[in-house]
């Protein structure tokens, strides 16, 4: 059997199996019960479903696990949504007056497209392995920003399927918040700011630098020349060169940056003059106090992350589901460690026909191997056979990082069942 | 009516003055329960909204919010408005227990609560109460020393304590790193709290103070924004729940006044288009001359890149419904526009039903209104995308540069450039109407209105006719085009039509 380059066509084929033999519906519905502490949690939470055509399901909502996976397995969505969690469930919505999200993990959605005005390697949804690295950054210093500002835990970052990556922070508290602080949050730690008309698109406009942007500039400084100078060439030709002189305020200081940089050949020298124009000003006192960031302030509008805040903000935003195929690449939204960011290569991710193969592999090497064991085979996991696994494994860990915090009360909620038993 | 609740704000409620108005500062916990005129419930009903339609109209000259700037220009309008003394009262209290603080304290109570009626009937009347009135507590807050504040946190039973030395020293060094406007000297004197962040949710989004594992510190210079969190809160809350028992006033004098005090405040909405029908084959016409700056920057990304992101798409589409492009014609302009870059197909499956939802076809089915200059100057712009206000969200340089481009005298140019450096962005949009249409505007609030206008301007439209200002109207100038008021007619309020006191108490807004 050969393995085949993916085609949106082969889909109607390939969901059904998929969704019969490899989604993990066990940690997934564990996950979204969060120990059914609150009742009816997963009960009332909105999902929705895109099936062939374009044909769009909102307000879906499930009892229990063996009726999401009936219906998955029925309707063989070619994407699941993730919506916020109402007090009645979203399927009845009609019978009751007041309608109103109540809940919803805090997400953020980190796309590739943002930074086209940055890379040079790639655009639209392409993505490549140099471009990636602005993922890997964007995902750790969110990833810090958001466990030691806000002492938030259980983050789970997902792999888009194509060009970016989500973070779903699940923690209780993070569950709970309103919009207003969902928008305060975001904005937080949204620095990259302006449209298309303005060219200098981050300002620290301060003497001090902010505990939050002086994280993020200590864990991009070390890679800002391999992968923005060297990888994207950032000063590698006239016009690119232009456009990162028009991030210098000062026009004697830009003409002076330009007259050091037109000497030198490359990139890396360009930029190494620059940074030794703006160091002799700041020794020399020449410039402004609140000025004194200028190459951190370059730093950080080429790779400081550039979130969709908009997604943040909404408490009844949709998100795309973990383990859903993306429907034009075929490959999978995989759960990964953010502590291993840079290992993860997204060229790399299984591709849905590659799973149904691996499964197909294996089954054939066990229906060649002793008969009298395929019973016993039958009971190892199919996901466990193929390249899923290891984005499995990450999820139930995540999954029971979280069940821990929820042990304690639930145990209450059993000791108080067991006493109404007589 | 629950009579146990009843009696116990009774019991709290009762009391001379000084024991009912303890303090400068209020939080209206606790309702009124008094008899009052009907004249006298009009007129401070009227008088509160005078002193809030100030605040809202010092906002749009563009002054920093509290600045002294700010603050006099507020002091001059409330002057020029006969509230000298409200505003002296909430900007140099006295605290002390005269009897003119007192009845003015009295005032304050009373007003509030009337307001709060008027008030609560819907989320944007709401949204625009709780903005002001959280203004007008900022505002006298920010005007008290420390030992009123003390005492203000204690007759509230809100009890902040700042930070041991000990945990102080442990994070000094991020601390002075992360509070804005702190030196190192400073940092030794100045107190900190630790509060949730989302109790200061302002401080934590502009990144002014020290976040750290879902808390934030605050120096005791920002604590107005602890209070001011809590204020917005109760006071949010407090409105729904007015909004509920609403139904309970059946007053048929006061339900008349109510209403009239809220519609006086609703500006034009340009929900419905008030001109003809404009064909889209002019909108490239109309962009060079009746489009403010937003909108020509839109429609001109727009045709060029074949393509908007999602929020210029909306705020594109709104205005275009707002001047008067019908539905089918909007669907054929964009659905043009696109199509040069994506097949018709893709056009009907992701846009199509955006463009009949802006018209209140799909979703909610909800008729949107276009937006304002507020709403566009407030929203946040990104990477790769065109909407927003021109004069807050271009660099200057590259502003200056594509008005020269569209042919714009260079005194105007270096006039609008000053403007936008000094936050003007409304007056700056002002002026280049003037450069365009040879005219002086009448003040630039919405771009639709920024549309009619210079349709008036340009001789294409009779002149909408000025409603006479009426008692309501406390500005004539600038800003009458969006709060065009309509008078409460004394008549249905008169009070020997009516007759009899009202008895607040008999009004259920009792939140405890």
């Amino acid at each position: 059997m050969k393995l085949e380059e993916f085609s949106p066509d082969s889909l109607p084929d390939l969901l059904p199996l998929y969704y019969k033999r490899l989604f993990p519906y066990g940690p997934f519905h564990r996950w979204i019960s969060y120990g059914n502490v609150e009742p009816n949690y997963f009960q009332n939470r909105e999902f929705s479903f895109t099936l062939a055509e374009d044909i769009y399901i909102r307000f879906k909502s499930f009892i229990g696990r063996e009726d999401m996976e009936k219906e998955i397995q029925k309707r063989c969505p070619y994407k699941i949504d993730i919506g916020a969690v109402y007090a009645t469930r979203p399927q009845e919505r009609h019978m009751t007056a007041v309608f109103q999200p109540q809940e919803r993990e805090l997400v953020f959605d980190i796309d590739m497209t943002d930074y086209d005005d940055v890379r040079s390697c790639c655009s639209g949804a392409d993505i490549c392995n140099k471009c990636w690295k602005f993922m890997v950054l964007a995902c750790k210093v969110l990833d810090a920003a958001l466990r030691e500002d806000f002492g938030w835990e259980h983050l789970l970052w997902v792999f888009s399927g194509r060009r970016g990556v989500h973070c779903w922070v699940c923690d209780d508290t993070a569950r709970k918040l309103d919009v207003s602080s969902r928008s305060a949050v975001a904005e937080y730690l949204q620095l990259v700011t302006g449209g298309e008309n303005r060219a200098k698109k981050v300002v620290i406009y301060s003497d001090k630098l902010h505990h939050s942007i002086r994280r993020a500039k200590n864990i991009i400084e070390p890679q800002f020349e391999s992968m923005c100078v060297e990888d994207q060439d950032i000063l590698g030709t006239p016009e690119k060169m232009s456009k990162v002189l028009s991030l210098v305020p000062e026009d004697q200081m830009r003409q002076e940056i330009e007259k050091e940089m037109v000497k030198q050949s490359t990139s890396k020298a360009r930029w190494a003059a620059l940074t030794s124009v703006v160091q002799s000003w700041i020794k020399r006192g020449q410039l402004k106090k609140w000025r004194q960031f200028l190459v951190e302030e370059i730093m950080l509008q080429y790779t400081y992350p550039r979130l969709d805040i908009n997604v943040s903000k909404g408490m009844n935003h949709l998100l795309k589901a973990p383990f859903c195929i993306h429907p034009k690449t075929g490959k999978v939204c995989i759960p990964f460690n953010p502590r291993a960011a840079e290992k993860f290569n997204p060229m790399t991710v299984p591709t849905i026909n590659q799973l149904i193969h691996e499964i197909g592999q294996f089954d054939e090497e066990q229906t060649q191997g002793d008969k009298s064991q395929v019973s016993s085979a039958r009971r190892v996991k199919d996901y466990k056979k193929t390249s899923l696994n290891k984005g499995v494994v990450i999820f139930e860990e995540f999954v029971r990082k979280l069940e821990d915090t929820w042990k304690g009360k639930q145990i209450k909620i059993e000791a108080s069942d067991a006493s109404l038993n007589f | 009516m629950d009579i146990s609740r009843r009696r116990k704000v009774n019991k709290v409620v009762a009391g001379s003055l000084a024991e009912l108005y303890p303090h400068n500062l209020q939080m209206y916990y606790i309702p009124p329960i008094a008899e009052i005129s009907l004249s006298e419930f009009e007129d401070l009903a009227l008088e509160r909204l005078k002193v809030l339609r100030c605040l809202e109209f010092v906002n749009l000259k563009g002054a920093n919010k509290f600045s002294d700037e700010w603050k006099a220009s507020l002091c001059e309008e409330m002057t020029k408005q006969g509230l000298k003394n409200f505003y002296k009262m909430s900007t140099a209290p006295t605290c002390k227990q005269t009897d003119a603080e007192l009845q003015y304290r009295k005032k304050d109570h009373l007003s509030h609560f009337i307001l709060r009626l008027a008030y609560c009937r819907s989320d944007e009347l709401r949204r625009w109460f709780i903005a002001r009135e959280l203004e007008l507590f900022k505002l006298r807050f920010m005007s008290l020393n420390a030992d009123e504040i003390r005492e203000f946190l204690k007759i509230n039973n809100l009890s902040y304590s700042p930070i041991s030395a000990e945990e102080k020293d442990a994070i000094k060094d991020e601390l002075y790193e992360s509070t804005i406007c702190l030196s190192m000297a400073l940092l030794s004197d100045t107190d900190f709290f630790r509060v949730p962040f989302t109790d200061v949710l302002e401080l934590v989004r502009s990144r002014k103070v020290f976040v750290q594992a879902g808390f934030a510190y605050i120096p005791s210079s920002e604590f107005v924004a602890v209070m001011s969190s809590v204020f917005r809160a109760t006071l949010g809350q407090a409105l729904m729940m007015t909004y509920r028992r609403l139904p309970n006033v059946d007053d048929e004098r006061l339900v008349p006044l109510l209403k009239g005090l809220h519609t006086s405040y609703v500006g034009e909405n340009f929900k419905t288009p008030k001109g003809g029908e404009i064909c889209i084959e002019d909108l490239d016409q109309h962009a060079k001359t009746s489009y403010p700056l937003c909108m020509r920057f839109l429609h001109e990304a727009l045709r060029s890149n074949h393509h908007l992101r999602h929020f210029g798409r909306l705020q594109y589409g709104l205005f275009l419904k707002g001047i008067g492009v019908s539905l089918q014609d909007a669907m054929r302009f964009w659905r043009d526009e696109f199509t040069k870059i994506m097949d018709v197909d893709k056009f009907e499956k992701s846009h199509a039903y955006n463009v009949r939802y802006n018209y209140g076809q799909e979703g909610r089915r909800t008729n949107y209104t276009p937006y304002s200059c507020m709403k566009i100057i407030c929203t946040s712009v990104g990477p790769g995308e065109h909407h927003g206000c021109p004069f807050k969200h271009s660099d200057v340089q590259i502003l200056a540069n594509k008005l020269k481009a569209y042919g714009i005298a260079n005194n105007y140019v270096t006039e609008i450039s000053e403007l936008v450096k000094g936050s003007h962005y409304q007056v700056a949009c002002g002026k280049y109407f003037e450069a365009t249409h040879g005219k002086l505007s009448n003040g630039i609030q919405h771009p639709n209105q920024y549309f009619e206008e210079s349709q008036v301007a340009l001789g294409n439209r009779p002149a909408i006719k000025q409603e006479p200002t009426s008692q309501n109207s406390q500005h004539s100038q600038p800003n009458n085009y969006t709060s065009k008021p309509k008078t409460v007619k004394k008549e249905e309020v008169e009070e020997d039509v009516w007759g009899g006191d009202i008895d607040l108490s008999s009004i259920d807004m009792d939140v405890v």
